[in-house]
């Protein structure tokens, strides 16, 4: 099973990279949310840094519905999805592959807003960034194993960026508060008393991150068959 | 559960049991001392708040239910669960706003029961969209029970992580000291229960017509097909 997800995986990054479109498209929505949000701010202001991290997630959850839908879509565009479902291995191993590929492709765009909430929202790394970079990876491994469950939910439907944006983002509720609290921990700078009240909480963010990705692993093993079938 | 019993037997009795609780509320039950009147909005809130969770609870068994067995009944029960409990959802807001106007001076706060209400009412809007799309009836049955089942397991963690951003609600049945005199605990489980009869009495009710329509649906098609043979 791994070896076909890996499969999948490498086919879905090769099919985005060499196209780039759909990549392209996500990255620019997310760039340009960050930067409409900046208009808010006057000359010289700083956002909080509970803010940028919202802005942050949410960037990072417009990207998600798009790279989903992106994956989905490809097989859809050609015809290919019995084909898929022929393979010899469990069809969870589907549901790993685009879950790998979309945790791969999420990372490679939070790599490029990282930077933009430093430079729009007037952001500074503070010394909470190793805790903040732990839930980073675990609230994107959480968004990859949900994407990739209900991003096959909206295979094959009309206006299926939409439905799935309005399926999936009250779930992801629980996850978007820890990566906020956790993303903010990186923004707060070393002088400021909120850094030990940040720091406590920590460990709470982290754990309840985990627990949604073991949730969402286990959602997706055991509904995946039934959201991604032959059925129209 | 369209029978002769159900719904008129629970409406009738969930009915005659909430006139009742409109005694034991406004009769029975002490007026509070610092909100008054307003207070007495906690014996209709309380029910609608509790059985919108287990009308999400039954949605979340019926959905496993038809995914196990895939009879089109267990689908109808979850989407009937599902809406009765939006109806209960909705009002559980709406009267949680009233009450949080006159207790805390805001018609809304981030409180971790509010919160967690409030994201339930959406995923399950969300579940509602997903039925109203146009695809064959079984895809969306299957579509509509994962989307079920994956909401009601997020609720433990909503509310736990609401409940770490900050809370501020009252502990109404508080385990040590606080919570409510006896009198008005005996008017919120009454109303509690009693709304639960009207609560089996609508989802009866619409489980009812949704089974009707599907029937009539299927009536239609026999007849098309009927008139195509006969020409």
């Amino acid at each position: 099973m791994l070896r076909c997800a890996l499969a999948i995986c490498a086919k879905d990054l090769r099919l985005v990279l060499t196209r780039g479109a759909g990549l392209a498209q996500a990255l620019l929505l997310g760039l340009l949310l960050v930067f409409l949000f900046s208009l808010s701010l006057d000359a010289g202001e700083r956002l909080s840094a509970q803010a940028a991290a919202t802005m942050f997630w949410l960037a990072s959850a417009f990207c998600q519905v798009l790279v989903f839908t992106l994956l989905y879509a490809l097989e859809e565009a050609n015809g290919a999805r019995l084909g898929l479902l022929l393979l010899p291995a469990p069809i969870q191993a589907v549901w790993l592959g685009k879950a790998a590929v979309g945790l791969l492709l999420l990372l490679t765009a939070q790599a490029v807003f990282v930077p933009a909430i430093f430079v729009f929202l007037g952001q500074h790394l503070g010394p909470g960034w190793p805790l903040a970079l732990a839930g980073l990876f675990l609230v994107d491994a959480g968004m990859g194993a949900s994407g990739s469950l209900l991003g096959a939910l909206s295979v094959g439907q009309a206006g299926r960026e939409s439905l799935l944006s309005v399926v999936l983002f009250p779930l992801l509720v629980p996850l978007l508060l820890a990566g906020i609290r956790l993303t903010a921990l990186a923004l707060i700078p070393a002088a400021s008393p909120d850094l030990a009240f940040a720091r406590e909480g920590a460990g709470s963010w982290l754990g309840m991150a985990a627990a949604f990705d073991a949730l969402f692993l286990a959602a997706g093993l055991a509904l995946f068959p039934y959201v991604y079938s032959g059925e129209d | 559960m369209q029978t002769r019993f159900f719904p008129a037997a629970p409406a009738l009795a969930g009915g005659a049991g909430m006139a009742c609780c409109q005694w034991l509320a406004y009769g029975y039950a002490p007026l509070e001392q610092t909100m008054g009147l307003a207070q007495k909005i906690f014996y209709f809130h309380l029910p609608v708040a509790w059985w919108c969770f287990v009308s999400f609870f039954v949605a979340c068994a019926a959905a496993i239910a038809y995914l196990k067995t895939r009879r089109p009944a267990w689908d109808m029960l979850c989407a009937a669960a599902v809406e009765i409990g939006m109806v209960c959802a909705t009002l559980a807001l709406l009267t949680g706003s009233v009450w949080g106007r006159h207790s805390w001076g805001v018609w809304w706060t981030w409180d971790p029961r509010l919160t967690t209400t409030l994201i339930l009412w959406f995923i399950y809007a969300g579940y509602v969209a997903l039925r109203a799309m146009d695809m064959p009836p079984e895809r969306r049955a299957v579509l509509g029970s994962v989307v079920a089942i994956a909401g009601f397991i997020d609720v433990p963690l909503v509310f736990l992580s609401a409940r770490l951003w900050r809370s501020i609600h009252p502990a109404v049945f508080a385990s040590r000291g606080g919570g409510l005199e006896p009198e008005m605990a005996v008017a919120a489980i009454a109303s509690v229960l009693c709304f639960g009869l009207v609560w089996l009495a609508l989802l009866s009710l619409r489980y009812g017509q949704m089974r009707m329509a599907a029937r009539l649906d299927q009536l239609l098609l026999k007849n098309m097909s009927d008139d195509d043979l006969a020409a």
